[in-house]
């Protein structure tokens, strides 16, 4: 009875229905969803990684990369040293050269490959080790060069392999492996060389970096690809299984050198993977393979102990023999998980509701916003009547809507009145659209000109909703004035919009919707200002202020300045990323949450109008 | 100095026996070539040829026609057979061109095609069938498999090599499975159907083990009617072994197999890099020509000779190095080198173990190798679950000549070419990629699209490429999605394309040159298995829950406390009448019936 009479009660309030409960809901999705992601470090809510598929067998083999090798290392550094390029006989060697243009700024090489026939082998798959001349930290990988040569030759003696092991050397980590990878697929621009030589389907690809000299204590695994894309779980859990297990090296992952296994660092290494994630740019050589669907991680060594170079050969060699002994594609295991910590994990199903509460949280009240359209707001004593709720704040009726519409759907007895779509719809997909504007320069521009165009924005983002907002107020010059529940359309759209592609991007990458659900979380609860000019004024003033801070150009020049990293640099990258990786990160930021902010400012910028 | 290399000799070789008239009816021949490969390898040809007269063969007398095989083929009606085993790839850039011109090497894995005498393409077929699954438990092999989308009736890129006196009622098959492993369960039955099933002869040398850890590997069955002009028709049955092996490799003792890393004092060092020290060693690939035995790299000697074979031809073992190059050889054994420089044969004694010995030795003269006539590659490229795209690329190296050849590709349904999307690019001497339409490179097209789970894509290309050019073929494929009892146990492997078939047609005289591209793995768009798993489970629950709820609803009464009262009150009474009433009806419906 109990239930019945606050059903009732409801129904009897659509002020309570329609403005404070979407209200309250919403602002608890967030809560809760942001309180989710807090929980995920918990014991009781992640688990312990495990090897899903059981042909890899980690750590199963002895790695007899040892003794007189390191000779050959040693002989093979001296030469590269020297600048000589010569790799072991044996290996079929075939180079490509590759030319991209981002942001003014030309990238060019040459990708140096080689591939071990698979004895029996007829060239159905493959593995990929890559060692680039450079790091993704732009130091000279002498080491990890050399000891993929020595290996190269190491490998060629063994009989087992029953996938092609392909070599690849590229200058860099930026350019290198993208442009090979593309080609390999027959995927790649003009500028880039296609390939001469070819093997089958590539099943892994691990990536060697070992830029010092003095032996190393800890492997540091760096596993995020292009887009937040990351590799099988079981490719991760493999390396941490051969390195710990087998080879007793520690493993480290995203930068968290000292661990504890604390409440803090566990999320401190889950912000920062989702960090990265988020930015969806490429962490090292083997992100660019994550697109096509080839699992791939960088081995880093790190650290100041008593491993040598030997113990990462013997490692990656294992680790090898654990891709080898795949008979299938990885497909076991995870591909949506965040880390903790090297052993432990949360998959998409736990974590997931996160941003899908927060991406809700503007379905929710998009939703509410549509219903509250339907009603005419101010005609409540025909809606209640009778009812025994106190109106105790009765909102003033609207100037606009004229009486006569009031008294006519008081006379019909109906409550349901018609929605003006035209305006809403067409400003939200109109301000959509321009998105379009920014993400085409912000990519197209010379890298010199991206500081200054960020201030610009700054400010156009200032000017730009005060003039539609005044534009919306006095009328088109062609149309009527607008109406209240236009207003209200119009955000329930843009909410409805955002919502749709936030949780669409939870799915895709995680963070990503979650980062921008944060950012975009005050726009749930803007509204117009109504009533007195004195009270209208300052508080819209006040709230457009805020809101600027939180605008996509304020925000990375925040992020700049809380970094130190110069915002050239940012958006050079970006813009690389968008021309050569395929990024879409800025995709989402100008076609998704700028047009919604905007659309925030406008509504509040229409309140001084 | 003219160089021949030794596959004009092993070609040379067959010609002669094709033209040349058989003298004897019933004979038997083996014969083993060695040649050692650059990069430490060896290529180890082993043929063995066995003929019967038609008559005696007809009758069912089997000499050295294998009487399992030769049963099998008059069952089937089987004029003419191929059959094909073959492991690795033949890495051309190294080794040159192929033995037997690639006659006698098939696709990776199985690769079968025969004649077969039929009415009509049907019974064909159907004997066909009859064949696959008799040569299935012959062999070993999953030959039973070559169904109807894995059966194809080419039209121009095979043509019968034996003499068959009506031509009209043959009927040509061919099928691949480019996913099966051959092995030692392989090589058994074909050792027996030897006449000195691996005792004796150059057959002794097959072990299982070194066999199938050779970097390249073809068995390949022929039986053919040879009929010559002047005299009786002949049933001629060929058996060849080819293989590379990898010296180092295959010297490795079976108790020590695992290539651990050398002791620093035996690494072959380049001592005049400056920076070589104890601990710091630039290797050297060895310049001389690796030291071999015949034991070292079979594993065992040569065991005599088979006491069937023709007594008058006794050189059954050849080897092709340099004749500067020193060869040791056991006792009893008769070396004989031949005029051109290069091949020397022995003449085995028939009771004593034979073994060859090569030590290192740095020589002057190198075995040429001829370049091969063409370059092929053919790889699948795109990406996506949805579609992707073929690319195969040929490449012509003769700085003179033009190469004219017929591609066959035989294509699972699955796969679903888009002829319209062929496309041709030809790089000519300056480099410079130019894109032509296919029609000027495709003199010929031979097209029989699929059929989805009947039939696969057969595609017969005549094509030319001019010379010291690469053309590059492409076309796209949209990938079918399979049902799900479809998929085979390892469906994230992906699905097995059968290699390309590349015949080429320069000389019309000789035997023909075959090339077979490696063969490919196509991804398919696969299911996450677990999934119809969490599904039934799921679905079960909510159906037991749901009938659970309804049937509950349908069945239980809801009544008020005194109607229940009432209910149970008059429980004896109601059962009564209700008894009654049953009686009542049925008695009625009797007379009803009745009526």
């Amino acid at each position: 009875m109990a239930l019945k009479s606050a059903i009732r009660n409801l129904r009897n309030n659509p002020q309570l229905l329609f403005v404070r409960l979407p209200n309250i809901l919403s602002f608890l999705c967030i809560v809760v969803g942001v309180v989710w992601l807090l929980l995920l470090p918990l014991n009781d809510y992640s688990r312990q990684t495990y090897i899903s598929e059981n042909a890899l067998l980690p750590g199963q083999v002895h790695a007899y990369f040892t003794g007189s090798e390191q000779n050959i290392f040693r002989g093979y550094k001296k030469e590269i040293q020297a600048l000589i390029q010569e790799g072991p006989a044996g290996l079929k060697v075939a180079t490509q050269k590759y030319e991209y243009t981002s942001a003014g700024i030309g990238y060019q090489g040459e990708n140096v490959y080689g591939i071990i026939h698979a004895p029996r082998g007829d060239a159905t798959e493959a593995i990929v080790l890559v060692a680039a001349w450079k790091t993704a930290d732009d130091e000279l990988n002498l080491n990890g060069v050399t000891l993929a040569l020595t290996l190269a030759r190491y490998f060629k003696r063994w009989s087992l392999w029953s996938k092609d092991i392909i070599f690849v050397f590229p200058p860099d980590s930026k350019t290198g492996t993208q442009a090979w990878i593309d080609a390999y697929h027959d995927l790649h621009p003009a500028t880039v060389q296609p390939l001469p030589l070819k093997s089958g389907a590539l099943q892994g690809a691990l990536v060697i970096e070992y830029p010092f000299e003095n032996h190393f204590h800890t492997l540091h695994i760096v596993y995020d690809g292009v887009n937040g894309q990351l590799p099988n779980l079981d490719l991760f859990n493999t390396a941490v299984a051969i390195a710990g297990g087998q080879m007793g090296i520690g493993a480290n992952l995203q930068e968290m050198w000292k661990h504890d296994d604390s409440y803090q660092d566990r999320l401190k290494t889950i912000l920062r993977g989702m960090t990265k994630q988020g930015l969806g740019y490429a962490t090292g050589a083997h992100s660019s393979f994550m697109p096509y669907h080839i699992d791939a991680i960088t081995l880093q060594p790190k650290g100041e102990g008593w491993e040598d170079e030997m113990a990462l050969g013997r490692t990656i060699e294992s680790l090898c023999r654990s891709l080898n002994n795949l008979l299938e594609h990885l497909h076991q295991s995870f591909f949506f998980y965040l880390l903790m910590q090297s052993n432990r994990f949360v998959s998409i199903g736990t974590y997931l509701p996160s941003a899908m509460l927060i991406a809700g949280n503007f379905t929710i009240m998009a939703i509410a916003l549509w219903m509250r359209t339907g009603y005419y707001s101010d005609s409540k004593p025909g809606v209640s009547a009778g009812s025994d709720t106190p109106k105790s704040k009765s909102e003033k009726p609207s100037g606009t809507v004229t009486e006569k519409e009031v008294t006519e759907s008081k006379l019909n007895g109906s409550t349901v009145a018609e929605r003006v779509l035209a305006l809403p719809l067409t400003l939200v997909s109109g301000l959509h659209l321009i998105g379009l504007v920014p993400l085409w320069i912000f990519n197209t521009i010379f890298h010199q000109y991206f500081t200054a165009a960020t201030y610009i924005f700054v400010g156009v983002d200032v000017v730009l909703p005060l003039i539609l907002a005044a534009l919306l107020s006095n009328g088109l010059g062609i149309s009527r004035p607008i109406v209240p529940q236009q207003y209200l359309l119009i955000k329930s759209f843009a909410l409805l919009l955002l919502g749709l592609s936030l949780s669409t991007l939870a799915t895709l990458n995680f963070s990503l919707s979650f980062m921008i659900g944060l950012l975009c979380a005050p726009l749930t609860f803007i509204t117009r200002i109504q009533g007195a000019a004195a009270v209208r004024y300052p508080i819209s003033v006040l709230g457009l202020a805020l809101l600027n801070l939180l605008s996509p150009p304020a925000v990375l020049i925040g992020v700049c300045w809380y970094t130190g990293v110069p915002i050239e640099t940012v958006l050079t990258q970006a813009a690389f990323g968008w021309d050569v990786w395929g990024m879409w990160t800025q995709v989402v930021v100008w076609c998704v949450w700028w047009p919604a902010w905007l659309i925030g400012c406008v509504l509040l910028g229409s309140s001084m109008f | 100095m003219t160089v021949y290399s030794l596959f004009s000799f092993l070609l040379a070789l067959a010609v002669t026996l094709w033209s040349s008239p058989v003298s004897a009816s019933s004979d038997y021949h083996e014969q083993l070539f060695l040649q050692p490969l650059p990069q430490s390898s060896l290529l180890a040809s082993f043929n063995f040829r066995g003929n019967t007269s038609q008559q005696s063969f007809d009758n069912q007398h089997f000499q050295y026609f294998p009487r399992a095989l030769g049963q099998i083929l008059q069952h089937a009606h089987t004029k003419e057979l191929h059959l094909r085993f073959s492991t690795g790839r033949w890495d051309a850039e190294s080794w040159g061109p192929r033995p037997w011109n690639g006659s006698k090497e098939g696709g990776t894995g199985v690769e079968l095609w025969a004649w077969i005498d039929a009415a009509d393409d049907e019974e064909a077929f159907a004997k066909w069938i009859t064949l696959t699954q008799s040569l299935s438990g012959l062999f070993c092999a999953s030959l039973n498999f070559v169904d109807s989308t894995r059966t194809t009736r080419p039209v121009v890129s095979f043509e019968p090599t034996g003499d068959h006196p009506k031509v009209d009622g043959l009927h040509l098959l061919h099928g691949t499975l480019p996913g099966e492993v051959v092995c030692t369960e392989n090589l058994t039955p074909f050792l027996k159907l030897l006449p000195c099933k691996g005792k004796a002869g150059i057959s002794t040398l097959f072990d299982g083990h070194k066999l199938f850890d050779a970097a390249w590997q073809s068995m390949s069955v022929d039986m053919r009617p040879i009929c010559p002009s002047d005299g009786d028709c002949i049933v001629q049955i060929e058996q060849t072994v080819d293989m590379v092996l990898d010296i180092e490799r295959s010297k490795r003792p079976r108790s020590n197999p695992i290539p651990r890393p050398v002791p620093n004092e035996q690494l072959l060092c380049d001592t005049s890099k400056p920076y070589n020290s104890h601990d710091t060693c630039y290797p050297l690939e060895k310049a001389s020509g690796n030291a071999w035995s015949l034991q070292e790299v079979f594993g065992r000697t040569l065991n005599g000779v088979c006491p069937l074979a023709d007594s008058d031809e006794q050189q059954s073992v050849c080897l092709r190095v340099p004749h500067e190059r020193q060869v040791f050889h056991s006792e009893g054994a008769v070396e004989q080198k031949k005029a051109d420089g290069f091949t020397r044969c022995f003449s085995l004694s028939s009771s004593q173990p034979f073994d060859l010995s090569i030590p290192e030795q740095a020589v002057q003269t190198e075995v040429a190798l001829e370049e091969p006539v063409l370059h092929a590659e053919r790889t699948i490229v795109g990406h996506g679950q949805e579609r992707g795209g073929m690319r195969i690329i040929f490449g012509n190296p003769s700085k003179t000549t033009d190469v004219d050849f017929i591609l066959f590709e035989s294509l699972p349904w699955y796969l679903r070419p888009y002829i319209h999307t062929l496309q041709a690019t030809i790089t000519g001497p300056d480099g410079v990629p130019r894109e032509v339409p296919a029609s000027e490179l495709v003199t010929g097209t031979f097209y029989r699209p699929a059929i989805d789970r009947e039939r696969g894509t057969q595609l017969e290309l005549a094509l030319s490429v001019p010379a010291a050019s690469t053309v590059t073929l492409t076309y796209d494929f949209e990938k079918a999605i399979l049902r799900y009892n479809e998929y085979p146990p390892d469906a994230n492997r992906g699905f097995n394309v059968a290699p390309a078939v590349i015949r080429i047609l320069n000389a019309p005289d000789s035997a023909p040159i075959y090339i077979r591209s490696t063969s490919l793995l196509l991804p398919l768009p696969t299911p996450d298995f677990s999934m119809p798993y969490n599904v039934i489970i799921l679905t079960s629950t909510v159906i037991a829950l749901a009938f659970g709820t309804v049937f509950n609803i349908l069945v239980r009464r809801v009544v008020s406390v005194d109607e229940a009262a009432a209910l149970g009150a008059q429980s004896l009474k109601g059962r009564i009448l209700g008894k009654l009433v049953a009686i009542r009806d049925r008695i009625k419906k009797k007379e009803t019936k009745v009526e």
